[in-house]
């Protein structure tokens, strides 16, 4: 009876060190996987530095009557193209690994295979088998999700200063360098169209039909504009919300941490459905 | 020399900006006063003007890259150990599993059937490279 009532005792202590880990570590997942979706955005924005070079290259062509094949120079802006790339490469594969490590099925390990062949091979009784299974099933996740924890604490605080850093670069050569080539972009337009609305040698017609244009091509450059500065403000949370989980590392069973990390994968998922609102 | 930074560069292309929409402002303002050279010349200066700021921002992104070498370095450290760890933990899935094989290999060798064995063997090889 006592023997009974201990292993009882036993399995529900280590049944509470199995969940409780499970549930410590599911914010920080929650929050790395909106993080994650928010920073893969950037494979859907379809404008690049040599995007713009091409851009230009034709729209000089055009403005100075060029029909020779005439090919265009955009080795610098495909230099920039890259150094993005692999800054936002670095980022992805840190939040791709932390939704992985911080999954709870990770470490939800299967006995099945092992039960019915101990129980159908070997020969082994049922009860027995089940028994033993689930304390060594409870036991392994308690001492996995202990390690998984302890790791992730160390990655994250690692990871805290690049990660600020690279969300830093590679929003501003984003919403600082290609956004500041699109306004370029837009004054040239702007200065190309007024010259037509000038030429005498256009008849009135033409000239609305142009500034038509103008606008369609206006309002082109600002859509763009837009997604970029939207994104802008996903990399802006993902790098509050890290800080949070570092500042807090030491306290991440805590629900006020719980709380934060929430709010900060809902504000990411908001940004997420401005950013889906604006591709459309 | 001192070199000038990714973000010096991008204030740099901003300034740039600026100096040619104001050049181009006050040739569309003083359109009809300005003769036709003078329009020409502006016109030349505002385009060769955003050149410059359309240049220095492609640098200004270039140049972003000795910024982040750092950092770059860290980060795909600690990815490469997250990555470890996570494999860690799936070996003892894995183990789990050869354990199973394991036994089934054991059962089949005690059956002395060369058939199960055959089977239970290419299980566990299977399993291990998993």
């Amino acid at each position: 009876m006592k023997t009974q009532f201990c292993k009882t005792g036993l399995v529900l202590i280590l049944f509470g060190l199995g969940i409780s880990s499970c549930v410590n570590l599911k914010h920080v997942n929650e929050f790395s996987v909106s993080s994650l979706a928010s920073l893969s955005k950037f494979e859907e924005i379809d404008y690049s530095f040599k995007q713009n070079c091409l851009e230009n290259c034709l729209d000089k062509k055009i403005d100075s009557l060029v029909i020779k094949q005439i090919s265009c120079n955009c080795a610098t802006d495909e230099k920039a193209d890259s150094v993005t790339l692999i800054i936002y490469q670095a980022l992805k594969g840190y939040f791709d690994g932390l939704t992985h490590l911080s999954n709870n099925e990770l470490t939800t390990y299967k006995m099945d295979a092992l039960n019915s062949s101990l129980i159908n091979e070997a020969g082994l009784d049922k009860t027995q088998v089940e028994a033993c299974s689930n304390i060594s099933k409870i036991l392994l996740r308690a001492f996995a999700d202990g390690y998984r924890q302890h790791k992730i604490k160390e990655y994250v605080v690692a990871a805290n200063d690049p990660v600020r850093v690279l969300i830093h670069f590679l929003d501003f050569n984003l919403s600082f360098n290609l956004v500041g080539k699109l306004d370029v972009q837009k004054r040239r337009i702007g200065s190309y169209y007024f010259d037509l609305t000038k030429d005498s040698t256009i008849s009135t017609i033409d000239k609305r039909k142009a500034v038509q244009e103008y606008y369609l091509q206006l309002d082109k450059i600002q859509v763009r504009q837009n997604e970029l500065r939207t994104y802008s403000k996903a990399l802006d949370k993902i790098a509050q919300g890290h800080q949070v989980l570092v500042d807090n590392i030491d306290k991440l069973s805590a629900k006020d941490i719980r709380e934060q990390l929430t709010h900060y994968s809902s504000d990411i998922q908001n940004v997420v459905s401005e950013f889906n609102k604006i591709k459309k | 020399m001192a070199t000038l930074t990714a973000e010096q560069v991008n204030q740099l292309a901003t300034h740039f900006l600026d100096m040619g929409t104001e050049i181009d402002n006050y040739r569309q303002q003083q359109y009809d006063k300005l003769t036709a050279d003078e329009r020409d010349k502006m016109k030349d200066l505002v385009s060769k003007i955003l050149d410059y700021s359309e240049s220095l921002y492609t640098q200004s992104a270039t140049l972003v890259m000795n910024d982040v070498q750092t950092s770059l370095i860290t980060i795909n450290g600690v990815t490469a150990d997250i990555k470890t760890t996570y494999k860690t933990l799936q070996n003892v899935q894995k183990a789990i599993n050869v354990a199973a094989s394991v036994v089934r290999l054991g059962a089949a060798v005690m059956s002395q059937n060369p058939q199960t064995i055959a089977v239970s063997i290419g299980d566990l090889a299977q399993t291990w490279a998993a």
